[in-house]
């Protein structure tokens, strides 16, 4: 048994690079140092796959690699309406897709790009007043976590960002849950805290900043101990805010933000960042100019976040690339559609692909660069196993080789 | 493979060469002194009546991290409506004042530019800045490590740590990060501004670690100069955009007490408060220091009229200019006990009189700083205005004729409130050479770039003559990197990869255990994982050091 160390875990975004994993001789990994669901399922699913290289797939038949590269050329080169999608790939594989799409002429997204265009689409519109995990560790002496809990997305968010007491302030640290309320587990890492709960949401308690006589008694209280925070950080999960317009309550806690500036310092946390979320989008903005959501049809990048959500353009789309490096499972896509799948072995899909080719998992067969929720911190996560997995990259650049160059479109 | 460039009139100030009309030979992308006659060049190029420099260097430029991709995101009308399709080689992108990352590679190398320096790399975000850059093609990059607001070295102040411990950490940072040189910005300030401080005098002592900003930019230029890092401090100064706050930039000078320091964008930190408008020019009195003192160096940040969007670590400055936005939205972050970054769209109008005044103090800074080797040109790309303005600014420096006539065209209080039309100097070629291409090699400690000897790197860039040199610098003939053509006369005919240039000073490893500490219990990361391996540069390919001479700068 072999024991990995100060491993950085890629999956959820809080760039934990704390793990220990032990390596089962000849099988698969079980973390050790964390019950943090995430880390140990994704981690375990090498575990449950076969440690055999499995063979790609063609139409749910084994197939070469080359075989299935020539396959999935041949769909995507017919394609008029092409879909490089799910996008969950460390930065070199999200570099290779991207070339891949604008030699496509394709409409580019991530799988979880939901939640973060919730923030985007206000952040695009007003700008913001943002921090980062560090900042929260060691400056902040109030958060406010707006909605639901984090933690369900982002399991050791308090453990490792709001437990430690603030280096660089002289305060305890207090938590308040508005318009939300904790998980039992947060409830249980929080004992002992100052913990409130504060129904209402962010509106109300930015009319009660303004006005705190005429707010309840509860919100002016909570109004009355924004203003009297050195440094207030209100952090949310938009992923995980129900309703068909919820980037109005992102915006209503940017307008707080804000509003609390005007008394004392405070910012913003969006927490997001599944399977390499920010990475995707950092690398999208700075080869395109514009975030995810992108088509690159007309030759050069049209950015349209209701028109090229994925799950949007899927329904017009002829031809599915579909990478999912880190295993999270397919969905399901409208029939008749080719659908080429990048994902690795054991990955669960809602039905067969015309193509399979498995490829590693960033951060478990190689290393791999992940950008943090934060969008600030990469990291490098590294290389734990040798399942003879290609990867996502390299099986994307393949593709792109094999494509006849007049059928560039961009 | 032996290439001959025949008969160009050369440029070279390094080598002192003035429009010297002579023969260059290139081997493996490096320039070779004249082989002999028995040399048969493999390809001979005739340059007869061409004009012919060293690759342009730009040291100090916005081109990558994330107040560059923020600066993206809030430019989303920018970039709808200046999208740009790939372009034979060029791979899509768009924007002009915050281009993608392929769009700065063309268009910095179809100027005859073949490097540009991000001068605010965050250590935190040094990683994703290092991607970035390696998608840049063309041109040669490297980035300064952004120091003085991070609350380990404020601690260590405190905490009265000696010029050694301090040379120490700034050494690891320096490495760990893969930088090429160190910047301030806005020393303590960034900091304070964390603790809901506005404003920081140079000697006042700033919240919580209780140190002024002097010490600390005292301590960062004893630092670097300890560690033999070729290019001084790059200073970002104090209370940038504020009338007065020449006097901060004066105190800065002295505070160096004679060590070198680059003040960056100084024309952001000229100004006075005189005149009923209580905004004046007083780039006549920096420019006298900066004249007499041959420790100083500077780049002007020049403002050029249009669109644009300012970003910057410095969010102290940046929060009290978002009340100047346009369009009317912003971004401002804390960043990871690190610095901070204040992204502002804004539009410097030519009818306006603080922005017309900005434009003139700019320029009378090139016209009266005296020597081409301490200035340089830049537009603090984009803070004073997209990089691609660069050829129509180097008109403006060369060309009296056309400076007037601009200057007519300004907000009509502006020509009483600067000295820029009784100013008769024209930039020479020669000038504009040392300017763009010898001095920010040297100052950067690039011993074989900007300049065209014997063992330089053969980034060779050949112009027509042309009397509007605003068309003679937007299109040059020909562009070399590393020895191959890149560029014929405006369209980019193939690819090449840049570099990383980086320098590794020697210090204590013994700081290190004091840095894992810090990691360890308050980053949430580890040393190990934050330090940037060699192999994550251009996997591995590409970076190129640069030697540090301790003691002698």
């Amino acid at each position: 048994m072999a024991t990995h160390r100060d491993v950085v875990c890629p999956f959820c975004g809080l760039g934990c690079d704390d793990l220990a994993i032990d390596e089962a001789p000849g099988g698969g990994l079980t973390v050790t140092s964390t019950d943090c669901p995430i880390a140990r399922d994704a981690f375990g699913r090498t575990v449950s796959s076969s440690m055999a290289a499995e063979p790609p797939r063609v139409a749910g038949v084994a197939a070469t690699p080359e075989e299935a590269v020539r396959a999935a050329v041949r769909a995507l080169a017919d394609s008029r309406a092409p879909l490089v999608a799910g996008l969950a790939a460390d930065v070199n594989g999200i570099r290779a897709a991207l070339a891949l799409a604008e030699r496509l002429g394709a409409v580019v997204d991530h799988v979880h790009s939901e939640g973060l265009y919730r923030n985007l689409s206000v952040m695009q519109r007003t700008g913001w007043i943002t921090t980062t995990l560090a900042e929260l560790r060691n400056r902040c002496d109030l958060l406010v976590v707006v909605g639901p809990d984090p933690a369900a997305f982002h399991p050791r968010l308090y453990e490792r960002w709001v437990l430690p007491a603030p280096a660089f302030q002289p305060a305890v640290r207090e938590v308040v849950f508005l318009g939300g309320e904790p998980m039992a587990e947060t409830r249980t890492l929080l004992a002992g805290w100052p913990v409130t709960v504060v129904p209402g949401d962010a509106a109300s308690l930015a009319s009660a900043l303004e006005d705190p006589a005429g707010a309840e008694s509860e919100m002016g209280a909570l109004a009355e101990r924004v203003r009297g925070a050195r440094y207030a950080v209100v952090a949310w999960a938009a992923a995980g805010f129900t309703g068909s317009h919820a980037d109005l309550a992102v915006e209503r806690i940017v307008h707080l933000v804000t509003a609390v500036n005007r008394h004392t310092r405070c910012a913003g946390l969006p927490l997001t960042g599944h399977d390499n979320l920010v990475g995707a989008n950092q690398v999208c903005t700075w080869q395109f100019g514009v975030p995810l959501r992108v088509s690159l049809a007309g030759g050069e990048p049209l950015h349209d976040p209701h028109r090229f959500a994925w799950a949007r353009f899927a329904e017009t789309a002829d031809v599915i690339l579909w990478v999912s490096a880190f295993g999270t499972a397919v969905p399901a896509f409208p029939p008749g559609c080719g659908v080429i799948v990048l994902a690795p072995p054991g990955t669960a899909v809602a039905a067969e692909p015309a193509v399979w080719l498995p490829v590693g998992t960033p951060g478990i067969d190689h290393a791999a660069h992940i950008f943090r929720t934060d969008t600030v911190v990469a990291l490098r996560a590294g290389r734990l196993i040798d399942r003879g997995l290609p990867t996502a990259a390299s099986v994307l650049r393949s593709i792109a080789a094999a494509l006849q160059p007049e059928t560039a479109a961009c | 493979m032996l290439t001959k460039l025949s008969g160009g009139r050369v440029y070279d100030p390094a080598n002192g060469r003035d429009g010297v009309v002579m023969d260059l030979y290139v081997r493996d992308g490096r320039i070779v002194g004249d082989p002999g006659r028995g040399a048969a060049p493999d390809e001979t190029v005739d340059l007869a009546g061409k004009m012919v420099m060293a690759g342009a260097i730009d040291i100090h430029s916005h081109i990558a991290g994330g107040k560059v991709n923020i600066a993206r995101l809030l430019m989303a009308e920018e970039h709808r409506a200046t999208a740009v399709a790939a372009d034979g080689l060029c791979r899509c992108g768009g924007g002009v004042a915050s281009p993608s990352a392929h769009v700065t590679g063309c268009r910095y190398a179809r100027m005859g530019y073949t490097a540009a320096f991000e001068p605010a790399m965050l250590p935190s975000n040094a990683r994703h800045a290092h991607l970035e850059m390696a998608d840049i093609p063309l041109i040669d990059t490297g980035a300064y490590v952004v120091l003085g607001n991070d609350d380990l070295l404020l601690e260590m102040l405190a905490s009265g740590a000696g010029e050694e411990e301090i040379a120490d950490y700034v050494g690891w940072a320096v490495n760990a990060t893969r930088s090429l040189a160190v910047k301030a910005v806005n020393p303590g300030g960034i900091n304070a501004f964390k603790y809901n401080q506005r404003r920081l005098e140079v000697d006042e002592p700033g919240p919580f670690h209780a140190v002024t900003p002097r010490r600390v930019l005292t301590a960062l230029a004893a630092a670097v100069r300890r560690l033999g890092i070729p290019h001084p401090l790059h200073l970002h100064g104090f209370n940038l955009g504020v009338p007065g706050n020449v006097e901060s930039t004066l105190d800065s000078i002295g505070a160096a007490d004679g060590l070198r320091l680059h003040l960056a964008h100084v024309q952001f930190h000229s100004y006075g408060l005189e005149g009923d408008r209580r905004f004046s020019s007083a780039a006549a009195r920096l420019a006298e220091v900066v004249n007499a003192r041959p420790n100083i160096s500077v780049d002007v940040g020049q403002v050029m009229f249009g669109q644009t969007v300012t970003a910057s670590a410095d969010t102290m400055a940046q929060m009290s200019n978002t009340r100047l936005a346009h369009p009317k939205k912003w971004a401002v972050m804390d960043i990871e006990c690190d610095a901070g970054c204040g992204v502002v769209p804004f539009r410097y109008r030519d009818k306006a009189f603080v922005n017309a005044l900005q434009w003139a103090i700019g320029l009378e800074l090139f016209l009266l700083i005296g020597d081409p080797w301490r200035v340089f040109l830049t537009t603090d790309h984009p803070n004073g205005g997209p990089f691609t303005s660069y050829p129509e600014l180097i008109r403006l420096l060369m060309d009296r004729d056309y400076r007037l006539a601009k200057l007519a065209e300004l907000h009509p209080e502006v020509p009483k409130h600067t000295i820029l039309g009784s100013l008769r100097r024209e930039y020479s070629l020669g000038e504009i050479a040392t300017m763009t291409r010898a001095a920010p090699a040297r100052i950067l400690g690039l011993a074989d770039r900007g300049h065209l000897g014997p063992g330089a790197a053969a980034d060779i860039v050949v112009y027509t003559d042309d009397a509007d040199r605003r068309r003679m610098f937007e299109t040059p003939d020909l562009v070399f990197k590393d020895g191959r053509l890149i560029v014929r006369r405006g369209e980019v005919v193939a690819m090449a990869e840049g570099r990383t240039h980086v320098v590794e000073p020697a210090y204590d490893p013994a700081i290190e255990r004091r840095v894992a500490r810090h990691f360890e219990e308050r980053m949430g990361l580890k040393a190990v994982h934050f330090r940037i391996g060699e192999d994550e540069i251009r996997g591995g390919n590409g970076l190129v050091r640069h030697l540090c001479r301790p003691g002698v700068f």
